[in-house]
């Protein structure tokens, strides 16, 4: 058990666990001491030297980071030795920096900036020419490295060696000589555009992001990424109603300070060619249409299969990139159309054992904690095989799983014999043609609502890029039609929904969008109900 | 609703008192004197100062800030990085620029580089903010056009050569103890 001891830092008494870095309580207690080479997810280094501070009763000053947290520490940050050795590691690291900051992707959020402003002098006093070192050099498919900028802090060289277990990146040579670069691989590892996140300086920059427009013009929103039913939890950065890069956001009980590269350049798809508006197919071939005519076609489409046939003769594919609240609308809906016949194709892929999992889905554990679908395959087989047999007359695709799952072709030739097909998707996709109608469908980061990820983790997602005016999000689409099969006149809410079905459901019990916060928190596990660990944010 | 009327009672205009009589006077005589002044004042050698636009221009002093422009370098290129500072410190939002990469030196410039002429408000602040010199408030101010497209400058429009802004250059490098 952890021993919680008092330490007084600048005459304020602070709580941390003995034991852990100096630097971390101080950060922990919201005493911003500056610092380049630690970071709480990798081992110490005290290579910057720059978070020097005076503590009672030791000879020299000692550095944070190195430093245990013992009772009864007496620890100046504000002293002027310390100031002054600030000043000078800053003056230090500035004699070779070649303050390329114009044209530097990091100037912005750069800590040598930052630092330098805060706490360094203001003028250079070397008169010596500045070394002269690789810039733009190609170290990887994803990554690039400048040789001038690097400050030598060696959290790049630690993660690729404690995190990613590669080791690529050294540093060769010592002292005034000492560079940065790659070993005999190139660094292409599938977590290599972290090293970017880690660099206190624009040393290492992603080749996504290089020479793009400036961090301070972007918005940032807290959201999860999509790429897979991992949920690492990310940041959206959008501007001019794009989305520029994401990168990831700390919570220890997911991804800690790490996502993948593949996650990272997933954002893509939201910014290509969109469908924009809904389309119907009347003659043969899909021409655009308001969203009130393509309501009105689905629902009428769909309330004549089931009177014709009957309701189990609609069949639905639920798409596991919905949110929670979405999918439960969609319950909704398919069960007052009397459907049976639901299945959900997650797309699978390759996995690691550190954060890439197999299913490329975010939400395919909500789906199923919803009770929607069931069996091994998400009943896709017994969907399939219904509507090859002709017992299905009427189909409703969320998505283009389909398409990855069974194939292009594949899907072409399911979706041909049915007598009413709805889709929605987010590209205006030749298979679907044959669709009689197809609402434009929504993306991760144009919506808020709770995705649950592969663990059970219920974490929430918000709106980036807001969608244009008179936009319908896929619940909002639902909840139309829904309006229109039952003459109801409802609006979908997200919040309320998902009230609903934290009310509704003992997995989802207690989830208030409040508890869930920034970070998420796990689903109840009905029978065993005990205290659970709630992770806060970080400071 | 039907309309209705509502008479409002105006004050009747009052004449305060008698100064302000002779300060009509006063500013007839100031009129009258410089008519008399620019009528007869050749005799005694006066000069014109007016004018004769636009046949004749008047040479403005370099603090003139007139429209912000791209310094162009001898190679033909643009002086600027992209690096976004004027378009941060532009108090109208008037600056739009969207870097790439080249393969020289510099690595970086602006692909596109807009001015909406329509928001500038020749503060100034662009060129302030400017870490390259490579932007700058022009003596020109005759910017007007006959559609509203026709304010939005774009970078081949902006680039004036270097040794033509040379002045200004210095007057900034005076000002700002560069």
């Amino acid at each position: 058990m952890e021993n919680i001891v008092q330490i007084v830092v600048d005459g304020r008494t602070i709580a941390a666990p003995e034991g852990v870095p100096l630097l971390q309580a101080m950060l922990d207690a919201g005493i911003d001491v500056p610092h380049y080479c630690y970071h709480p997810k990798l081992s110490i280094d005290g290579s910057c030297r720059l978070c020097a501070v005076k503590i009672e009763g030791m000879p020299k000053l000692q550095i944070a980071c190195n430093t245990q947290v013992r009772a009864g520490m007496l620890v100046h940050t504000d002293d002027e030795e310390a100031a002054q050795t600030r000043r000078g590691v800053l003056e230090l690291l500035l004699l070779n920096h070649p303050l390329d900051c114009p044209i530097c992707d990091k100037a912005g959020e750069c800590w040598l900036q930052n630092y330098s402003v805060r706490f360094g002098s203001r003028r250079g006093r070397s008169v010596m020419p500045r070394r002269k070192l690789g810039k733009r050099l190609d170290i990887g498919e994803r990554m690039l490295l400048d040789q001038e900028r690097c400050i030598l802090c060696r959290r790049c060289v630690r993660f690729c060696r404690e995190i990613t277990k590669t080791g690529e990146l050294l540093i060769f040579n010592r002292g005034h000589r000492s560079v940065l670069d790659i070993g005999d691989s190139r660094l292409d590892n599938p977590y290599s555009m972290c090293t970017a996140d880690i660099c206190p300086v624009g040393a290492l920059e992603t080749r996504d992001f290089h020479h793009r427009l400036r961090v301070w013009f972007f918005t940032q929103t807290a959201s999860v990424c999509p790429g897979c039913s991992n949920g690492c939890n990310i940041m959206v950065d959008e501007c001019y109603g794009q989305i520029w890069r994401l990168f990831p956001r700390r919570n220890d009980a997911v991804n800690d300070t790490w996502m993948c590269d593949s996650g990272r350049l997933g954002y893509r798809f939201v910014n290509r060619p969109r469908l924009r508006h809904p389309l119907i197919n009347e003659s043969g071939a899909p021409s655009a249409a308001t969203w009130s005519e393509a309501l009105e076609r689905a629902a009428g489409g769909l309330i004549r299969v089931r009177d014709t046939w009957g309701g189990s003769a609609i069949g639905a594919l639920i798409s596991p990139h919905l949110t929670t609240e979405e999918n439960f609308r969609f319950g909704e809906l398919l069960r007052a159309l009397g459907a049976e016949k639901l299945a959900m194709a997650v797309p699978r892929g390759a996995a690691d054992n550190f954060l890439i999992k197999a299913e490329k889905a975010a939400n395919a554990r909500g789906v199923r904690e919803l009770g929607l679908v069931s069996g091994e395959d998400d009943g896709l087989n017994s969907l399939l095989q219904s509507v090859r047999a002709g017992r299905i007359k009427a189909l409703y695709v969320c998505g283009e799983d389909l398409l990855r799952v069974i194939g292009a072709e594949q899907t072409a030739a399911l979706l041909q014999p049915l007598e009413f097909v709805a889709v929605q998707t987010l590209r205006q996709i030749p298979e679907y043609a044959r669709a009689a109608v197809a609402f434009p469908a929504t993306s991760f980061a144009e919506k808020n609502g709770v995705f649950v990820n592969h663990a059970g983790r219920a974490q929430r997602i918000a709106v980036a890029v807001d969608p244009p005016p008179g936009w319908m999000s896929d619940g909002e689409i639902f909840t139309q039609l829904l309006n229109r099969i039952e003459s109801r006149a409802e609006r979908f809410s997200p919040e309320a929904v998902w009230s609903q079905i934290a009310a509704g459901n003992p997995r989802f019990a207690g989830l208030s969008l409040d508890r869930l916060g920034t970070l998420g928190a796990p689903l109840v596990d009905p029978e065993n109900i005990g205290p659970q660990t709630v992770h806060t944010a970080p400071s | 609703m039907a309309v209705q009327v509502k008479k409002v009672l105006r004050p009747p205009p009052q004449i305060t008192s008698w100064r302000s009589g002779l300060a009509i006077i006063a500013g007839l005589w100031v009129t009258t004197r410089h008519l008399i002044a620019n009528l007869f004042g050749f005799i005694r050698g006066r000069q014109d100062f007016t004018v004769y636009y636009p046949e004749q221009r008047f040479l403005h002093a370099p603090a003139l800030r007139g429209m912000p422009v791209l310094v162009q370098m001898e190679n033909g290129r643009e002086r600027c990085v992209a690096c976004g500072l004027c378009e941060w410190a532009c108090p109208t939002s008037c600056i739009c620029i969207f870097p790439a990469e080249t393969d020289s030196e510099v690595e970086r410039y602006p692909e596109i580089f807009d001015i909406d002429m329509t928001r500038c408000m020749f503060c100034g602040l662009c060129e302030e903010a400017c870490p390259e010199e490579a932007i700058v408030m022009s003596r020109q101010i005759e910017i007007s056009t006959y559609s509203r497209g026709g304010s939005l400058w774009h970078k081949e429009d902006l680039l004036v050569p270097e040794s033509r802004l040379r002045t200004r250059i210095d007057f900034l490098r005076s000002q700002y103890g560069r």
